[in-house]
């Protein structure tokens, strides 16, 4: 996988690091997980797995969830496609900001968009009734696949992104000098070279599509998924059994398609084999393709851009495309007192998770290609299991787990941390959460980073006589401060923007700012979702610059010098 | 069989990117005129226009002003696939997904050409460059040295008028790149393919081309043989840029009867070749290359006319290298074939001497400077 550092045996500081990380994804993952497995062979969970196919309900639940995510992943990665491909190669103005604008969904809250749709283009919408007189329903299969194509192609956007600018403009330009016209050079060099992006864009959004819960349960209306499903099973239902029996339906084709992609991921470097890039890429001229490109990636441009201004808007009139009246009332209520509580826990608890995470992907990314020789593909990916597991399954593993201490025979090894009555009020188990659900992005693009440092470089610091510890903080971890800030902004934004996992989790004492958004949207009181969705991304905004600013100012010396170049 | 076709004409070729005060002039007013079958390389350093000059022949590049004309016919407006020309890229640009075969197809498979035609030249090509083993292989499963030679078969199988070549060599170690400078050479001669070849490393130019087109900042500074820019640079920098110098300052210089230059060095008066301009520029220099000079020990203990301090001395077994502190400045110079018993030690005086015939008398290179920037 990548060259690792010479040595005999592993260093002292390795050994504790090894040990910590496997503890902590142990308890933090790997137990939850295999609660469930356990649970999900009691009775009313083991009926559900036995009979899974041949029981309509479930079978169709199945069905649903499958359907879902085929078609999500497919208009996902044909749009984030079409978007990558015209800002990679087509000549217009605005470009950067077009960029912004599409990475924007990645950090939203999830609600921001089924709610605006369902105002926007629901059997009352603004549009399609006020504009058209037509009254949709939206609730079910359109709708989801609707909303959840809007929140995730930026996933395949920023993937395929990535790919094309990586490409050799060189080879593009092969082809035309040996005699294709530009269409014929897209078809038979681009296309195919693209096509480890493809596969692994469908995978994510797959994955992204079937784990979601937030969605599902706003606009899900009767069609029902398994994560819809396991979360009835919690709360109406009264059944864990039951739960871990779907969440275990959930689980195996998730973690299936995951190890699919990272397999899939492997086969990528097929691509950058030759060369560098150098020069410039050819961009679109033929007038007929710019338009096709440009009119689709202007549409879905505006689409999202309608999607904020009726968030931002109807949080400021009384009831949005009714009474069109401005209004603090939404704000007032809500900062008045009833959202005071959760968004002090929220923050608090993110930005104690933050760090933690960041720091442990940091560590599991510099293990994985530096030190652990046998066994890193493995440690790799227990390592990305926090966010391979769909969030309700970790929701429901942790309340089976943690909602009571965990014992061997008498001998309490960990305490209660979650549900109502635990230490802190269940607080450590949203932390818990938070860290397991964020580190994997850090991971990622620490790994990315440290593939590209000569690892002489650290051992020169061990010539010089540092030890494994010293040399990681003072060598290892400033050459990788760029990926570490990433994952930072990274882990805080995904830690104020996740909901499944949490929704098992909060407690009267801890009540967490997305819940209560999804209490709201319950409701039908959009005014509130909107002023708490503007609340939550001005918190991201606000916190995300502090941290970025403090990261940046204790790392400045250190930004880049040392990474070698062309 | 040097083909007829294939003359390339230049027209006043240039290139400016962006506008306003960030325009940058990469290429202006390059003229040149490349006849059937020969091979004319692009040498200089980097900046200064060569990549963006080969582009705009391949089309890759649209001239702001100028022509290429290929065989008469102008082909500005035609975009880089309708053009008969190929291509080898500095990065090679195989492509990754395909195997060397259908790499090397990639181009007559885009002519529609038959299954079994595609066959049969594929496989004579690679048979040709010896690659035929390799046929099934991916890119990236091949060495350097393979690569390049895939990306030269891809480029030649397709028949096309001009080949062109970005440096292509600049990847590979420096014994891989002699032997394939000799191959490409070959091929190219056999072929009889008009060949235009971009380096910025001159012993590249010197061993591979039948004519060297010197470039600096954008403009073309000399054209011509390799014997030319060696022995006849039109400049300091051509001189400079090409092979080592010695540049040493002369008095007195006046035109001879005979219709050379007649400068004084070290007292000695001599008749020597000069460039046009030299005899009107305020400081001439006189370049003479380190080979050209020999050195033997003086008897003097201080050097006199004609003679320095060995300030440096080192051998090298088939020669010997001095540097002399002397009156015309630090002369080097190289001696082939040395005794050893006779190298004269550092600190001791030498006496220099060369043949006139292989000095060459030059405009110094900082009045032109001053020059073009009052301009
Ligand atoms: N696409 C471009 N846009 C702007 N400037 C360019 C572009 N391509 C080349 N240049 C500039 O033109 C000059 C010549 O570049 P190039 O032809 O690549 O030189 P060479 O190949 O001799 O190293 C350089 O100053 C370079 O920065
Ligand atoms: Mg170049």
């Amino acid at each position: 996988m990548a060259i690792k550092t010479s040595g005999a045996r592993y260093d002292i500081f390795t050994k504790i690091a090894l040990v910590l990380v496997v503890l902590i994804i142990g308890f933090l993952i790997l137990l939850p997980l295999a609660n469930i497995l356990v649970y999900s062979t009691q009775p009313s969970g083991s009926a559900i797995l036995t009979n899974s196919w041949s029981d309509i309900v479930t079978r169709d639940i199945i069905w649903n969830t499958i359907k879902l995510g085929l078609s999500v992943a497919f208009l996902g990665t044909l749009l984030g496609f079409i978007m990558a491909y015209t800002q990679a190669r087509v000549e217009f103005r605005g470009k950067k900001i077009l960029h912004i604008i599409n990475l924007i969904p990645i950090i939203s809250p999830p609600f921001a968009f089924a709610t605006a749709v369902i105002v926007l283009f629901g059997r009352s919408g603004i549009i399609t009734r006020g504009v058209f007189d037509w009254r949709p329903t939206l609730y079910g299969f359109p709708g989801l696949v609707l909303v959840l194509t809007l929140s995730f192609f930026p996933i395949a956007y920023m993937n395929l992104l990535g790919m094309l600018r990586s490409l050799d403009p060189a080879l593009d330009e092969a082809g035309s000098s040996l005699g294709a016209s530009k269409w014929k050079v897209f078809k038979t060099v681009t296309l195919p070279l693209l096509i480890p992006g493809f596969a692994g864009s469908f995978l994510l959004l797959f994955i992204e599509a079937i784990a979601d819960l937030a969605n599902p349960i706003i606009i899900g209306g009767n069609y029902t998924v398994l994560a819809s499903r396991a979360y009835m099973a919690i709360n109406g239902d009264y059944d864990i059994s039951l739960a871990a029996g779907y969440s275990t339906l959930l689980l195996l084709p998730a973690l299936l398609v995951f190890l699919i992609q990272r397999y899939w991921a492997q086969k990528r470097s097929v691509v950058s084999v030759t060369g560098k890039p150098s020069g410039r890429p050819t961009m679109v001229t033929s007038k007929p393709a710019k338009f096709f490109l440009l009119s689709i990636t202007g549409l879905l441009t505006s689409l999202v851009i309608l999607v904020y201004l009726t968030v931002v808007f109807g949080a400021f009139v009384k009831i949005i495309g009714v009474n069109n009246e401005f209004t603090l009332d939404n704000f007032r209520y809500l900062l008045g007192g009833f959202a005071n509580g959760a968004i002090k826990t929220t923050a608090t608890l993110a930005l104690i998770a933050t760090p933690i995470a960041g720091i442990f992907g940091m560590v599991i990314a510099w293990l994985v290609i530096r030190k652990v020789r046998r066994g890193a593909e493995a440690l790799d990916f227990l390592g990305m299991l926090g966010i391979a597991v769909p969030g309700t399954v970790i929701g429901i593993g942790y309340a089976i787990t943690y909602n009571d201490p965990v014992k061997i025979g008498d001998f309490t090894v960990f305490p209660q941390v979650g549900g109502g009555g635990a230490i802190l009020g269940g607080a450590i188990a949203i932390v818990m959460v938070y860290i397991i659900r964020s580190s994997p992005a850090g991971q990622r693009s620490g790994i990315a980073q440290l593939q590209q440092i000569d690892p002489a470089i650290e051992e020169a610091s061990a010539s010089l006589g540092a030890s494994g510890g010293k040399t990681f903080r003072l060598v290892t971890l400033p050459l990788i401060s760029g990926a570490f800030l990433s994952g930072l902004m990274y882990a805080f934004a995904h830690s104020m923007t996740t909901l499944s996992p949490i929704i098992f989790l909060v407690t009267p004492d801890t009540s967490i700012l997305t819940q209560k958004i999804l209490a709201e949207a319950d409701q039908g009181r959009y005014g509130n979702v909107f002023a708490l969705c503007c609340i939550l991304i001005v918190l991201i905004m606000i916190i995300g610059g502090l941290i970025n600013l403090f990261v940046r100012k204790t790392q400045v010396s250190v930004d880049r010098p040392m990474v070698t170049g062309r | 069989m040097a083909s007829k076709t294939g003359s390339l004409k230049l027209e006043r070729l240039t290139k400016e990117f962006g506008n306003g005060k960030e325009k940058v002039v990469a290429v202006r007013e390059l003229s040149l005129t490349i006849n059937p079958g020969e091979f004319v390389t692009l040498l200089g350093p980097s900046g200064c226009g060569k990549t963006t000059a080969l582009r705009m022949i391949a089309g890759f590049e649209t001239p702001t002003s100028g022509n290429v004309l290929l065989d008469g016919e102008n082909l500005v407006a035609m975009t880089p696939d309708k053009r008969p020309m190929g291509m080898v890229f500095q990065s090679y640009a195989l492509f990754p997904h395909m195997t060397v075969f259908d790499n090397v197809a990639y181009g007559l498979r885009i002519k529609k050409m038959s299954a079994a035609e595609i066959k049969t030249a594929v496989a004579e090509v690679l048979e040709s460059m010896s690659l035929s083993h390799l046929a099934n292989r991916a890119p990236n499963q091949l060495s350097g040295g393979q690569q390049q030679r895939v990306a030269l078969a891809r480029a030649m199988v397709v028949r096309p008028k001009v080949l062109l070549f970005d440096e292509p060599l600049s990847n590979l170690d420096a014994k891989l790149r002699a032997q394939m400078r000799i191959e490409i050479r070959n091929i190219q001669r056999r072929l009889g393919i008009t060949s235009i070849f971009v380096t910025h490393d001159q012993d590249e130019a010197m061993s591979l081309s039948d004519r060297i087109v010197v470039m600096r900042n954008a403009v073309v500074e000399q054209v011509g043989n390799p014997d030319e820019v060696y022995r006849r640079p039109a400049s300091v920098f051509v001189a400079d840029f090409i092979g080592r110098s010695n540049f040493l300052k002369v008095e007195n210089a006046k035109k001879a009867r005979s219709g050379k230059a007649s400068v004084v060095v070290g007292g000695v008066e001599l008749e020597v070749a000069a460039q046009e301009n030299a005899l009107s520029s305020k400081h001439p220099v006189l370049l003479v290359r380190p080979e050209s000079i020999s050195v033997t020990a003086a008897r003097s203990a201080k050097p006199g006319k004609s003679e320095g301090v060995v300030s440096n001395v080192v051998f090298y077994g088939n020669h010997v290298e001095y540097t002399l502190d002397t009156d015309e400045g630090l002369i080097l110079a190289v001696v082939s074939d040395p005794i050893y018993e006779e190298i004269v030690p550092v600190g001791k005086v030498a006496r220099y001497s060369f043949d006139e015939e292989r000095a060459w008398l030059l405009p110094s290179e900082s009045e032109r400077a001053t020059k073009e920037d009052q301009e």
